[in-house]
């Protein structure tokens, strides 16, 4: 990762002053003021609105006391419960499909010789630079029943072309297409680790391409490829502008459910629920990425 | 010999076969935007559009949908960059400098934002703000689009702060140079191009953002992209998606010319490690 490389280049810059430290160890009523404004605003923004909303979920009006009423009401309509199924498959699909596209190019970029992998790499992160909004017009003009795929494929002569566009694979489509360059980036940064004597040396005891990637690569990318996993997923569970233009009316991923509920039916508790157990279920990923990232910051002294 | 000739072939072949699948997916789908934005007539079977003219550009412009949209989504995004830089930058210089208790614990707080499906965060504070009247207000879009730009502005401004050789800022407090000196002079100035495309990055992010305006903004703070969205979702006219994309584009692509020295850096791949989008 990224992070642990940075940390290393930290260490080594800031080895050399204990008398540095020292004078850094005095700036700590410093330090707070200046970190104070953001982790107050961070506060506002994100703690204490998460907070309230879960406390809310426990109580209903005119009830007394907390209560799994709100929950229970969630878990027993049917569409609910499919619109949370469906949020769960098209997440676990898109998840599936960028981590072998995702470890695909991130291995070739590591280990060709080719002269075409900076051109490869740039296509590869260019998405970062187009907004979603953007590139979900964009596949509907491309892949949609107007548009040049179904076009090309006609005049190819090629009949029974079925179009993704509002339908789960559109969603998915898109989701893809968006999430390449985070997973390229994090997937080489963690390639790029792996020391090439490790490599070499199991090249001349014999190992072949497949043996090694299996027993040397795959288990030191351990670490990236459960950051990949649980930041695209946080990422994909909870996004909404691609779902909303390429996917199905129904069943809905959950971000779309929650704006109908909250815009359109001006339903706000009931909102607050679908919110509550969006986090709930985001929850573990958000651990598994926290606890990997913090733990390659704090050893490296450094954020990022 | 000839085994390493075979292997070199096989090793451009194959990436010869992935930058052709890529340049399919990544980018013949925007090509196709470009072509519809200049499109006046465009029937399916026709390879090509058999009209090119700037008419819908017009069209568009004239739309009070689209001429009320852009002041708005300027300012707000003028709004939340500012204030993004006032409240983050000297976090991220105390995260990057500066030793003090509790540092480790607000780190983790802050990589924690990370782990917050972003949707669910913003039904969260407009529930707050529907109580608190402020749904359709400036101030609701300008609070909940600040919330993704904490990641932009610590990260990547502590990174490049952390990049400036503390022995510099050292040796010009030995000649006698104040704290705000040696930052002014010293690190401010070396830690700049990343500061820029820190602020470059939370400025067009902040205007292509759509999914946080569209439920605390609409319907009286409609910033571009919601117009957009209606216009797609609408289907009136499909060249208007597409002259929009293409200008909601022209930032971005400031960005990338800007950022094309960083590309490649730690510095960004750090940005995004640490707070991704």
């Amino acid at each position: 990762m990224a992070s642990t490389a940075a940390g290393a280049q930290d260490r080594r810059i800031a080895a050399p002053g204990a008398a540095v430290m020292a004078a850094r160890r005095g700036h700590a009523a410093f330090g707070l003021a200046l970190v104070g404004p953001a982790f107050a605003l961070m506060v506002l923004v994100v703690l204490a609105p998460a907070a309230a909303t879960l406390v809310r979920t426990f109580f209903v009006d005119g009830g007394s006391g907390p209560t799994l009423a709100n929950y229970a009401a969630f878990f027993s309509d049917a569409r609910s419960v499919s619109n949370l199924l469906f949020t769960v498959e098209v997440t676990t699909a898109t998840l599936a499909i960028l981590l072998a596209i995702g470890l695909m190019l991130a291995l070739y970029l590591r280990f060709s010789h080719s002269r075409l992998i900076g051109a490869i790499q740039i296509l590869a992160l260019f998405p970062l630079f187009v907004p979603g909004i953007v590139i979900s017009f964009a596949l509907i003009r491309f892949l949609g029943p107007t548009g040049v795929v179904p076009m090309v494929l006609r005049s190819l002569g090629i009949a029974g072309y079925q179009t993704p566009y509002l339908h789960p694979s559109g969603a998915v489509i898109g989701l893809v297409w968006e999430n390449i360059p985070l997973t390229v980036m994090l997937l080489t940064a963690g390639l790029a680790q792996i020391p090439q004597s490790a490599i070499e040396a199991a090249r001349d005891v014999g190992a072949g391409a497949l043996r090694i990637l299996l027993s040397i690569i795959l288990p030191q990318l351990t670490r990236s490829i459960i950051v990949v996993i649980s930041l695209n997923f946080l990422g994909i569970f909870g996004s909404f502008t691609v779902p909303y233009i390429l996917g199905p009316a129904a069943p809905q991923m959950m971000s779309i459910f929650m704006q109908r509920t909250f815009s359109e039916l001006h339903l706000g508790s009931i909102a607050e629920t679908q919110a509550a157990i969006t986090f709930l279920v985001c929850l573990v990923a958000g651990a598994i990425y926290t606890a990997a990232v913090f733990r390659d910051t704090a050893r490296g002294g450094a954020a990022a | 010999m000839r085994r390493r000739r075979a292997a070199e072939l096989s090793d451009d072949a194959i990436g010869a076969i992935l930058l052709a699948a890529l340049a399919v997916f990544v980018l013949a789908p925007l090509v196709c935007v470009v072509l519809w934005a200049f499109a006046e007539a465009w029937r399916p079977p026709a390879p090509l559009p058999t009209a090119w003219g700037f008419k819908y550009w017009g069209l568009l412009m004239a739309r009070a949908d689209v001429a009320a949209a852009i002041p708005t989504s300027l300012l707000i995004s003028t709004l939340v960059t500012l204030l993004s830089a006032a409240v983050c930058l000297p976090a991220a210089y105390a995260f990057a400098r500066l030793d003090f208790p509790g540092r480790r614990w607000l780190l983790l707080s802050f990589i924690a934002v990370n782990a917050f499906p972003r949707f669910p965060l913003y039904v969260a504070m407009a529930v707050l703000f529907l109580s608190a009247g402020l749904i359709g207000t400036v101030t609701a879009v300008v609070l909940v689009q600040l919330v993704f730009t904490l990641l932009y502005m610590i990260w990547i401004p502590a990174a490049a702060f952390r990049g400036v050789d503390p022995r510099m800022e050292e040796a010009g407090r030995d000649v006698g140079a104040s704290h705000l000196t040696v930052l002014t002079r010293i690190t401010l100035p070396q830690a700049a191009p990343a500061l820029g495309t820190a602020l470059l990055l939370t400025f067009v992010n902040t205007f292509y953002e759509v999914e946080g305006a569209l439920l605390v903004g609409v319907p009286d703070v409609r910033t571009l992209p919601v117009v957009m969205l209606s216009l797609i979702t609408g289907q009136i006219i499909i060249q208007y998606g597409a002259v929009l994309s293409v200008m909601l584009w022209v930032p971005s692509l400031v960005l990338l010319v800007f950022a094309r020295r960083l590309f490649e850096s730690r510095t960004f791949a750090a940005g995004f490690v640490g707070g991704s989008r």
